[in-house]
Parts: C-alpha cells; structure tokens; sequence
C-alpha cells in the first residue's frame, strides 16, 4: 500500500463512519414511515414523506422564516462586521485588548447566550425594556410580528465578531502597494475605500458572507431557549421544525425527508455561490 | 500592519472609528454585566432589573453548583479532547496526503468543504437509530462520533491551507538526509505547521464545546453535556433566575478566559490559510 494512501485510510475510514453511513442512512429512513413510538411497523413507502413535506405549508413558512432570518442578519453583520474591522484596523492604541474584546461573543455557547437575551428582553424582568419603559416605549420583543427580529439581533450580537474576525485578516493581508499610489495620488479616505478596499476585499467576503450564511441556516439555539417557534409559526426556523417532528413527534421518517429536502436546496446554493465565487476569482 | 495608516485620516473619520468601537465595546460588556448581577441578586431583587446596588446572596451559585454543572462541563470537556486529538491525528495525516499528494483530486477537497454545509439535521437521526441499536444512547461515545462528523471536516479543511503553504524543501532536505516518509513528516512537516494546528484545535475544541444539537438529541439525560445543562436551566420561575444567570456564566467564563489568549493566534491563523481557497 503506497504511503499516501496509508495516510489516508485513517481519514477515510471516519469519514464513511461518521458522515458517509449516516448521509445514507438518511436517505433509507426517509423513504419509510419509521416512528420511534411504532418502530416495529417500519416499512418502505417510497417518497411518500416527500411528498407530505411538499404539501405541508408549514415546512414552506419555515423555509421562509429561515431565508429571511438569514438574509437579514447576515446583511447586518456584514456591514456592521466591516466598520469594525476597518476602525479595528486603523486603531493605534489598546489594540490587541479590543480586538480580544470585541470577539469575544462568536466563542460561547449560543444556548448561554439565548438564554441570556431571554433574561435581558424580558418585558417584566428585563432590563432593557425597563430601561426603555423609564422613556414612556412600550416593546414586547419576543411578541408577534417581532420575535423574529429580536432572534435577529441576537445572531447579529454574536456572530458580527465572526465576521469581523475573517474581514480584519483579510485586510490585513491586502497588499500596500495600491494604497500607497492612491495616498500619492492624493485620493479621499472614502475614495480608496470603495475603489480599492472594497474590490480587493471581494474574495474575502464572498467566503465569510458564505460560512456565515450556511451557518445561520443551522439557527436553533436562540429559538429553542426562548420562543419554540412562536408566537404561532413566526420564528418556527427549519432546523427546529425538523427537531420538532423528529424528537417531539417521534416521526423519524418524515423529519429525514424534510433535512433531506433542505440538503438539496442547500447544495444548489453552494453550488451557485461556489461558481459565482470562482467566475470573479478568474476575472476580477 | 499599517496598511491604511499610512492615508491619512480626516479626524471626523478617526472620530467615528472610535466611536463604533466604543459603543460595540459596551454592547458586548453590558449583557455579560447584568448576567453577572443577576447571579448574586434574590428571586425579589430580580423582579427589579434596575437594582445596581444591593446585598449579594451566593445562594445561586451554591444552587448551580449542587446542580452538577461542574460534572457536565467535564464530561464537555472530555467530549471536545478526545474529539480534537482524534480529529488532530487522523486530519493532519490525511490533509498531508491531500495537499502533499493531490490524493483524490479535487474531489476530496470538495467533500470536506460539502461535510461542513450538511445541515445537522440530516445526520441526527441516523446517529440517534443507531445509537438505540447498540444501546449506546445517552453515552459520551454517541456524541463523541456525532461531533466528529463536522470537527474533522473543519480542522482537515484548515491543515490542507497550512500544509499548502509550508515549503517543501526542508522536507526534501530530510528526505535526502535518510528519514522516512513518515518521519519527515513527524518530526519536519509537523512541527512547521505546529502553529496552525494549535489555532485548529482550539476552533474545533470551541465548536464541540458549544454544540447543543447534537447532544440535546443524543444524550439529553445522566450524559448531559454543559449546554444540554445549561437548556436545562431555561425556567422564569422568580427563584431559579438567579441560578440561570449563574447556570449561564459558567459556561460564559471559561470560554472567556481561553479566547483572550487564543484570538491573535485565530486571526493569523485564518489569515494564513483557512480563507485562501
């Protein structure tokens, strides 16, 4: 056996264990009808649970709910993300301890923290809406028609440091070179930035933009700790409407069927970005 | 460093930098605060949220503590090491393979970076079936083999960038010097990417640390890791807020403390492979 290949095999080998066999696992339980309450009765129906999936408009409302918590706060935190990592990156003193600082959020543990702005935004307990109360505003955030938002601004309070995280290497590594014939030519602050920054910076966003999104695809923590999907459906996100009929309902098989879905729709996404991604590579 | 120091700044520009900073600086410090308030208060000084000064109780703490709290951040704790060294070892070893040997083409490298889009939900319920089968439900191992599935990914994904970017010739060097293969790659490829490894590890060791989906739905009972506990203490019943906010901060400050030292290892690491693709 070459020496690559024994290098390999190790790699290979948990692999197929831990993501291969239960990819296609996946796939056998959603063509049955397994329920764990009735898991003698299992039997193969085909794409029977594809077919409910398509047809129940809740799983359509939490595809939506998802695309558009996603849109939002990952517009949010690319933005917010960027100012930062540019005025991180013009700062000259204290510099490590802020950057230490600021980070910090993205590394705990996203339950501690949806349980934490449960506490901060509650309306009788809270202190934020007691705060505000002090000003006459009156704001239920986790009522309807606002939930999602607040889910929202959670994600933004913990993963903007991501992204300030990936956007502040990726200045750091730009070249100086261009700056410095701008500086020369005596162009505005504001020029160089949407000129200069921002096109260089491309290949950086498009990846942070894109780890970033897929990730809050996954969101469930924050509505796990605190509205469960509500009120009624509005912050039901497609992760926790697949735990939901997997764990609460038992219905194993229609919850494969409903991931499975979500995995295609993903995989042409990635698929789409990753080109877009490689076509300005090739030709800036 | 000083790539954009070196234009000149309109003072309004440097003025609103800092600002930005300021302001997120309170924002990330001013929920950890009240969190921390919140823990020493009584179940009636927390029916007032505006209460800055009072008695401190550690009542809280005790009650956490008593909760076995301590007991499930060990069991994360062994969770997220053995899930790092194995992932550590079988990684490097294959990412070698990959970015020294080309193995597989591109398909390898498209498969790593795919197992890490895999919504977790696709694999949940294949760990969970099978883990009844063996009757290993509610085990450290079932997590373990679960977090496995997007560790190895991630910290693979990571050594293939650090390996591209390590020169070959001090490894051909000890080639022609009569080690093996393997030793070159033990004792020379290794220790170049040490650095980097050290930054993957840490990401990865985070990622398990904070998982809560996996091991919510694998072990949600005696196996509890420290967010499956710190779920646990979701409650607004008046008294046992005090232990949540307490529950929540020792899940908070550990992770604190190690990311203090980590974080410019992070941003050079990052810088030096993982957003290079």
């Amino acid at each position: 056996m070459s020496f690559r290949l024994k290098l390999m095999l190790p790699l290979l080998a948990v692999f197929t264990a831990s993501v291969g066999y239960p990819l296609l696992y996946a796939f056998y339980l959603s063509l049955t009808n397994y329920k764990i309450t009735a898991r003698y009765n299992t039997r193969l129906v085909g794409l029977k649970q594809y077919i409910a999936t398509l047809q129940d408009p809740n799983y359509w409302s939490a595809l939506q709910v998802t695309g558009t918590f996603v849109l939002l706060a990952v517009f949010i935190e690319f933005w917010l993300g960027l100012f930062i990592a540019l005025a991180l990156q013009k700062q000259t003193r204290i510099r490590n301890f802020t950057r230490s600082f600021l980070l910090t959020p993205m590394f705990v543990t996203p339950i501690a923290i949806g349980l934490m702005f449960r506490f901060l935004l509650n309306q009788q307990l809270g202190v934020i809406p007691t705060f505000m109360a002090k000003f006459g505003l009156s704001y239920d955030f986790f009522g309807p028609g606002k939930a999602l938002y607040s889910i929202v601004l959670i994600d933004v309070w913990q993963w903007t440091p991501f992204m300030v995280l990936l956007l502040l290497a990726g200045l750091e590594g730009l070249s100086r070179s261009p700056f410095e014939a701008a500086k020369v030519d005596g162009a505005s602050a504001f020029f160089t930035f949407r000129k200069i920054t921002l096109p260089l910076l491309v290949p950086v966003i498009s990846v942070a933009v894109l780890i970033r999104a897929l990730d809050a695809m996954k969101v469930f923590e924050y509505v796990f700790a605190i509205t469960r999907g509500g009120p009624a459906i509005q912050t039901m996100t497609i992760q926790y409407y697949t735990y939901q009929t997997g764990i609460q309902f038992y219905r194993l098989g229609l919850a494969s069927a409903m991931s499975y879905l979500l995995l295609i729709i993903v995989m042409v996404i990635v698929v789409i970005l990753f080109r877009r991604i490689e076509s300005t590579r090739k030709n800036p | 460093m000083t790539t954009l120091n070196s234009t000149r700044l309109k003072p309004t520009w440097t003025l609103a930098g800092n600002s930005l900073l300021i302001l997120m600086a309170l924002s990330v410090f001013l929920p950890f605060f009240w969190l921390s308030l919140g823990s020493f208060k009584t179940g009636a000084q927390l029916n007032n949220p505006a209460l800055l000064l009072f008695k401190p109780t550690l009542e809280n703490w005790k009650e956490v503590l008593r909760s076995g709290v301590l007991e499930s951040a060990y069991r994360s704790a062994t969770v997220g090491l053995v899930t790092v060294s194995l992932s550590v070892v079988i990684g490097s070893m294959g990412a070698y393979a990959i970015s020294r040997y080309k193995t597989g083409g591109s398909s390898t490298r498209f498969g790593i970076l795919a197992a890490q889009v895999l919504p977790p939900a696709v694999l949940v319920f294949p760990f969970l079936e099978v883990s009844y089968k063996f009757r290993l439900n509610d085990t450290l191992f079932a997590v373990i083999i679960s977090h496995l599935s997007f560790v190895l990914p991630v910290i693979t994904w990571f050594l293939i960038g650090f390996f591209d970017a390590a020169p070959k010739e001090v490894e051909e060097q000890a080639l022609v010097d009569g080690l093996s293969r393997f030793q070159a790659f033990r004792k020379v490829v290794i220790p170049q990417v040490a650095p980097g490894i050290g930054a993957a590890a840490v990401f990865g060791f985070v990622l398990s640390w904070n998982d809560l989906f996996y091991a919510l739905i694998l072990a949600p009972g005696n196996s509890a890791t420290l967010p499956v506990k710190i779920a646990s203490f979701n409650t607004f019943r008046g008294v046992e807020l005090g232990a949540m906010c307490a529950a929540i901060l020792v899940a908070v400050i550990p992770v604190l403390i190690v990311s203090f030292f980590i974080q410019k290892r992070l941003v050079r690491g990052i810088s030096g492979g993982a957003v290079k693709y």
